[in-house]
């Protein structure tokens, strides 16, 4: 073998094993690798010069990754630090802004070398915390090559302006290719169909009209179609546009839609309820389902994502006075950190990243990021939009205590916080000579324009929200109506009062009027003060002050007169024990000591004339800083180029099973272009330009020739197909996904017809998951806390859920199998079934047909029928005498008994088996 | 049956009517599932794994962990690390003895806190006398603590790693023991779940990767140090409870079930799903979903056998200490445990000493009286465990690990307690092809900083790895990239 052969070789083997790693094993740097030796084997073999040297070192392969791994995040495309890039061997020889940084043939003259081997950490290349020092094998290849003369090919490919990367430029609407075929003319069939023709795939025919409407039915609310919903669609035989648009727009005008939507937003947007050990709050807020309810609510008005943008990050800011849009701020409440700022503020500048733009922006806390444009400074500056905010709770109506319930969102609390970068991300390392202005990605272009926010009183004062008045002055009228009333009863009765008594009943009545009195001066005062003049508002507080210290003495004298006629009564209680009741009398002696004490101090204080009153609630800063708003518009923007193809993706992921970028987080520079790139940024701009609809896409989405294949490939063409595109990369099929975890929940309630579709209000107890007949979106759903068959079934992490996984694990067997859920519903759904099927003249066929459309929203097939039949002989006869047969170990009480009649339980069975068929929790 | 496969070593109690139709039912299926089995039993459970996910790199010279872990922090110095200088200098500060050094190490910068915490995590610094004997013991000499007297028996199968750090001063290292990574940086997949996704099944009646014990609580990690984060839910650690009534959540029906009725259905089922498999030959998740329902219904079947203690001798059940109070909690697990491996179980993961908050090993006061009655609840059970794996000759391929979160200031806190300490602190391993009665590596004379030797937590995983054939680069995942701290160095020095 010549060298010449032996480089081709080598090329070819290493092509071989990345391709390998691009699917199975990649570390991100590895990756990056790859991507350039598959350049590389683009090229075509004799333009590839030998750059083997006499000492065996090879540039591409043993210098080229070993400049990418060491030295390519500061000294290539991305940075150029010194104006040095190491990423190619031409431009290696162009060396730095200082000159050259290689002399060829001379390693030892060469400052490259001489960097690299630099015997103190502050000179040596790759400084600290950049990565580890070459090791002396690595200088020896590098010494060796350049004293060879520093060969390198001369058409290397030199790796391009990461800017321009495919996902930072704004997407412009593609054209729809023109094709013959009219029954895939609509655009999204259009993008789809001519990669088929370009690669020779055929697409499989629509799926049969059972599969379609449960399908549609699963995939846009989650619940299935009923057999009369099913029937009526069969029955209409009518595969048109028209009536498919007809059936798809119910859906989406069913409030269920949101429902099953929502909760896919809740992954992507990291919902928590409130998390922590007892009672301690840890993460998140407590009744934060208000926040799931605006999602919900929001999603059934189809609401601009733009606007839910907008509202999630800024609602403070741009509706302070909208009740009903403040809980969208939940999704920064949610990062809520009891004992970590810096925790919380990551959290938030991470998934905020993610969720939206699908960056990862977390990846250049310690250091400019490895692999997009992004600094370290970027990512403190993005910070510090979040710097000033902060959770708090307001009261909502109906209901003081906001422990109870309350509405938790987001505001500017601390408009002086400064941000500082801290070195290698650590916090104990702040730079704080360097505190940072708000910025977003400079890459992603766009204007960020900061104005600050003058809130209205109600926002900044809570408290002089008019219910909030409304409510404690009614409270306080109510308790001296009703002490008021007392006393006049008492006076009326004939009965004879002693005078302590009715001084008792004078001093609570007197207590409740200056309470009230009180009420009114402070909630006056504090008015006032942020609307009146300065000296109606010195005067009124002057009166509020007055008031609550006649209110004090008032407080006090009841406390004595309390406290004298408690002494009075241990001085006349019949006590055998004469310790004991000196002991009792003592107790309450100083107790009415210590009231008078306090009377006296409470007396004194009342000649004061000043004007220091409680106020009635907490005062927060009167500006926002506008930070987040300005935050909010730049995302939700047409000039963004990444928020609309990162919702469109998602929106396919959840329509597909599988999105057209896969890493569904990270559009950066290790995600290539998608194959499909036409078709996403084709739908981006439809989503833009119609107002951010999401339905709107959902509709184009299901309505098009290319969703409504079967995921079932038979025909003669498919093995054509799976040759050419075994994954289904292309969509020649439908992709059969499994049921999220909460949609198997949801539909063991529904077929068996128990969902009790209640919706919204405060999370229900995980515990009683097998309970409640609520929709699984609304059980607890937070750390620690979720139902544990949802669980099992990979519902979301609450800390971070951007795609689910479809494992199959045999704890869902058990799950689905032994649940009282499971079973309870079986044996409710069973005798529903019968009662129709009995009358019928082949009664068993009749109620195993009823079963399958029942629960699988199709007629069984000949084969699944007479097994079937098959079963429910054999069980009966199995079940008439179980005198003989064995029990399970362990097990709780049933919740409902199994018939006692044998061909009803084993009917039951049936059923049972059919909750727990393969296509049960498949969407097929 | 093959008497080296694990369907021969699945204990029933002959008398059981059970046993004789566990094999109708297991004859009755079929399909996939019993060609498998019937093909591992045929040819050795070697070729089992194989079959089924092996992701091993080279020979593996063991099969099995147990992995025992104390909530809390346990003591070195009273455990395995003897330091006399502490009782030399009782009540003397650090600086006062020639040892001051300690105090400026740059090692102290390691630390990582979360939280601060007022009352805990600081270097204490008067020292406070060891509050316990230490004996030399076994051939080997190596000294182990009075509170240790049956592990100290195993002295010569022991591997001590006396030279251990980690980052984390507060109980989050709990979790960053089993993940190598710091609370703070999130979540990760753990030791066991990455030995689980590593190496294939060597049974078909039970999961690779099961737990017992109380797990951590959520302050410190909670079921996260068990789970499998990325790699997926397959590769979670299952929970189990030594309690054949309530052994696993839905693992028995509702009351009043009969096993003849599910199996009948569970045919059924299967014959169902292979209908629907031969008109979708590219949905494979079928063929999945129809074996996790056979081994579904084969762990319904063993793990209450498995966890019902009844059918060990009396003799065993001595030895291990179910018949004393003190131990039978821990005693149980520890036999369960030995029962889980014999029924290739990959992986076991036992915690002890949870007390819904930082844990029962944690000793910021009355660390005599708290260590003395949690050493005396693990010590005999652990030191059955050893002696009865050996005796079964499953000791060579079953590599025992005992570890907690950290160690405990040479300082005393509260006057007889002690802080918590990452810089330096024990734990060991014995078995599965481990170099036995040594003591690797060193901390300073105080048991202050690791100064010999030292290695973070991972290096237990990579050593755990490296003797289970598995090579932690090549079992990455895409788009995870994991630190080479969080992958640790096998301990080369150790392995024999």
């Amino acid at each position: 073998m010549n060298t010449h052969e032996a480089i081709h070789r080598n090329i070819r083997a290493r092509c071989h094993s990345s391709q390998l790693r691009g699917s199975t094993f990649v570390r991100p740097r590895a990756f990056r690798q790859s991507l350039l030796i598959l350049v590389l084997c683009l090229l075509t073999s004799p333009a590839v010069r030998s750059a083997d040297t006499s000492d065996g070192v090879d540039y591409q392969r043993d210098i080229q990754p070993l400049l990418a791994q060491k030295c390519g995040a500061c000294h290539g495309a991305l940075k150029q630090q010194a104006g040095l890039r190491l990423d190619a061997g031409v431009l290696i020889r162009q060396g730095s802004d200082n000159g050259a940084v290689m002399v060829p043939g001379r390693a030892a003259d060469s400052t490259v070398i001489q960097k690299v081997t630099a015997k103190h950490a502050d000179e040596r290349m790759p400084p600290e915390g950049e990565g580890t020092a070459l090791k002396a094998h690595e200088i020896a290849l590098l010494k060796s090559w350049i004293n060879a003369g520093a060969a390198a090919p001369a058409d290397e490919l030199i790796p391009a302006d990461p800017r321009e990367h495919w996902s930072y430029l704004v997407p412009q609407r593609p054209p729809v290719p023109a094709l013959d075929d009219t029954n895939w003319s609509q655009p999204v069939d259009a993008f789809i169909k001519r990669e088929h023709q370009r690669l020779g795939l055929t697409a499989v025919e629509p799926a049969d009209p059972h599969t379609l409407l449960r399908r549609v039915y699963l995939d846009l609310i989650g619940l299935p179609p009923t057999q009369q919903q099913l029937q009526a669609f069969i029955n209409a035989n009518d595969m048109s546009s028209d009536t498919w648009q007809q059936v798809v727009d119910d859906l989406l005008e069913s409030p269920h839609y949101g429902e099953r939507w929502g909760r896919h937003w809740m992954d992507v947007w990291r919902y928590s309820d409130w998390d922590g050990y007892k009672q301690q709050l840890r993460g998140s807020q407590r009744h934060i389902w208000r926040w799931r309810d605006w999602i919900v609510q929001s999603l059934n008005a189809d609401k601009g994502y733009d606007r839910m943008i907008i509202e999630m990050l800024a609602a403070d800011e741009v509706a302070p006075n909208a009740p009903e849009l403040l809980p969208a701020t939940g999704f920064l409440a949610r990062n809520f950190h009891k004992s970590n700022r810096n925790i919380w503020l990551d959290a938030t500048v991470e998934h905020t990243a993610k969720a939206f733009l699908g960056m990862t922006l977390n990846c250049a806390r310690c250091h400019d990021h490895k692999f997009d444009p992004i600094a370290q400074t970027a990512y403190y500056q993005f910070r510090a939009i979040f710097e000033p905010h902060n959770v708090r709770t307001d009261q909502v109506p109906g209901q003081p205590d906001v422990a109870k319930d309350g509405l938790p969102r987001a505001y500017d609390a601390n408009l002086a916080a400064k941000t500082f970068l801290y070195l290698q991300g650590n916090d104990k390392r702040p730079d704080e000579d360097h505190p940072l202005t708000p910025a977003v990605p400079a890459v992603l272009g766009g204007h960020f324009n900061v104005q600050p926010v003058e809130l209205p009183i109600e926002s900044y004062f809570p408290s002089l929200v008019a219910f909030v008045e409304q409510e404690q002055i009614d409270a306080a009228q109510k308790a001296l109506a009703k002490v008021t009333k007392q006393s006049s009863i008492r006076a009326e009765s004939a009965e004879q009062k002693t005078t302590s008594d009715t001084q008792l009943q004078e001093l609570k009545r007197s207590v409740a009027e200056l309470r009230l009195k009180s009420l009114v001066a402070r909630f006056a005062a504090d008015r006032s003060k942020v609307v009146g003049n300065d000296a109606e508002t010195s005067r009124l507080a002057r009166d509020a002050a007055s008031a609550e210290r006649q209110l004090n003495v008032a407080q006090a004298d009841l406390v004595v007169a309390q406290k004298q006629a408690s002494v009075g009564k241990a001085e006349s209680q019949e006590e055998a024990d004469e310790k004991k009741k000196q002991a009792a009398m003592a107790a309450v002696r100083k107790e009415l000591a210590d009231a008078i004490t306090k009377q006296k101090t409470t007396r004194d204080a009342s000649t004061k004339t000043d004007d220091k009153y409680s106020p009635t609630g907490k005062e927060y800063p009167h500006t926002s800083s506008g930070r987040r708003l300005a935050l909010a518009r730049w995302i939700a923007n047409k000039a963004n180029p990444l928020t609309a193809r990162v919702l469109v993706n998602h929106i396919w992921l959840r329509h597909f099973g599988k999105p057209l970028v896969d890493n569904v987080f990270d559009f950066g520079l290790r995600s290539a272009k998608p194959r499909h790139v036409e078709l996403l940024d084709w739908l981006a701009v439809e989503l833009m330009e119609n107002d951010w609809s999401m339905k709107h896409l959902h509709r184009l989405i299901v309505t098009s020739r290319t969703w409504r294949m079967a995921s079932t490939a038979t025909e003669a063409g498919a093995s054509d197909n799976r040759t050419i595109d075994r994954d289904n990369d292309f969509l020649w099929r439908m992709n059969f996904r499994r049921m999220d975890a909460e949609i198997i929940r949801d539909n063991v309630l529904a077929v068996s017809g128990q969902l009790d579709t209640t919706m919204g209000g405060a999370d229900i107890d995980y515990n009683k998951g097998e309970e409640t007949r609520r929709r699984s979106i609304y059980l607890r759903h937070a750390y620690e806390k979720q139902m544990t068959m949802l669980v099992l079934f990979d519902a979301a992490s609450p800390n971070e859920c951007y795609r689910r996984s479809e494992s199959i694990i045999p704890q869902q067997a058990l799950a689905l199998l032994n649940s009282t859920l499971s079973l309870s519903q079986s044996r409710l759904l069973a005798p529903e079934l019968w009662q129709t099927a009995s009358t019928d003249q082949s009664p068993q066929e009749s109620f195993i047909r009823s079963a399958f459309l029942q629960i699988l929203s199709r007629p069984p097939a000949n084969n699944e029928l007479a097994a079937c039949q098959q079963f429910l002989t054999r069980q009966s006869a199995t079940l008439a005498d179980t005198s003989e047969l064995n029990t399970f170990v362990g097990g709780k009480a049933p919740r409902v008994n199994p018939a006692t009649d044998s061909h009803q339980r084993a009917r039951e069975n049936l059923v049972q088996v059919l909750m727990n068929h393969n296509d049960f929790v498949t969407v097929r | 049956m093959n008497a080296g496969s694990p369907a021969a070593q699945f204990p029933i109690s002959p008398s059981s009517r059970r046993r004789a139709f566990l094999q109708d039912m297991g004859l009755g299926f079929g399909s996939v599932a019993l060609a498998s089995m019937l093909d591992r039993e045929a040819s050795g459970a070697e070729s089992g794994r194989a079959q089924n996910g092996d992701r091993t790199s080279f020979a593996p010279k063991a099969k099995n962990v147990i992995w025992l872990f104390m909530i809390g922090g346990a003591s070195h110095m009273e455990s395995f690390d003897p330091k006399p200088a502490l009782t030399r200098y009782a009540g003397r500060t650090i600086d006062e003895t020639p040892f001051g050094e300690v105090l400026k190490s740059p090692f102290l910068d390691n630390e990582r806190v979360v939280a601060f915490d007022p009352n805990n995590g600081f270097v204490r610094n008067t020292c406070y006398p060891l509050q316990v004997g230490y004996h030399r013991r076994g051939d080997s000499g190596l000294e182990i603590s009075d509170w240790w007297p049956h592990v100290g028996d195993c002295a010569d199968d022991l591997c001590l790693v006396r030279s251990m750090w980690t980052e984390d001063s507060n109980h989050g290292a709990q979790l960053q023991f089993h993940t190598g990574r710091h609370r703070a940086d999130g979540f990760f997949p753990t030791i066991g779940s990455w030995v689980n996704y590593g190496l294939g099944s060597l049974n078909d009646n039970l999961p690779e990767f099961m737990v017992l014990g109380t797990p951590l609580a959520d302050c410190c990690g909670g079921r996260e140090a068990h789970r499998a984060n990325y790699l997926g839910p397959q590769y979670d650690g299952v929970p189990l409870k030594v309690d054949p009534q309530n052994s696993m959540p839905y693992l028995s029906p509702e009351q009043g079930v009969f096993v003849e009725e599910q199996r009948q259905q569970l045919d059924l089922l299967r014959q169902l799903n292979q209908f629907t498999s031969n008109k979708n030959p590219d949905d494979t998740a079928i063929l999945a979903r129809i074996r996790a329902y056979e081994l579904a219904f084969h762990m319904q079947m063993t793990v209450p056998h498995v966890v019902d203690l009844n059918n060990e001798t009396q003799e065993t059940q001595d030895r291990y200490g179910l018949n004393q109070k003190q131990t039978k909690t821990f005693g149980r697990q520890m036999l369960t445990a030995r029962r889980l491996v014999e029924n290739g179980v990959r992986f076991v993961q036992v915690y002890h000493g949870s007390s819904g908050g930082a844990g029962r090993w944690d000793a910021h006061k009355g660390l005599k009286k708290g260590h003395s009655t949690v050493c005396g609840e693990v010590d005999q059970p652990i030191g059955a465990l050893l002696k009865d794996l050996k005796e079964r000759g499953l000791l060579d391929q079953t590599i025992v690990v005992w570890a907690s979160e950290f160690g405990r200031t040479p300082g005393s806190q509260h006057s007889d307690g002690r802080d918590h300490h990452p810089y330096g602190f024990t734990v060991w391993m014995a078995g599965g092809g481990v170099k036995g009665g040594i003591a690797h590596g060193a901390t300073d004379e105080l048991g202050f900083h690791a100064v010999e030797n030292r290695h973070y937590v991972s290096d237990i995983h990579a050593t755990l790895l490296h003797q289970l054939g598995l090579e932690p680069h090549r079992l990455a995942i895409p788009g995870h990239k994991r630190l080479e701290r969080e992958v640790g160095t096998p301990i080369q020095d150790v392995i024999a």
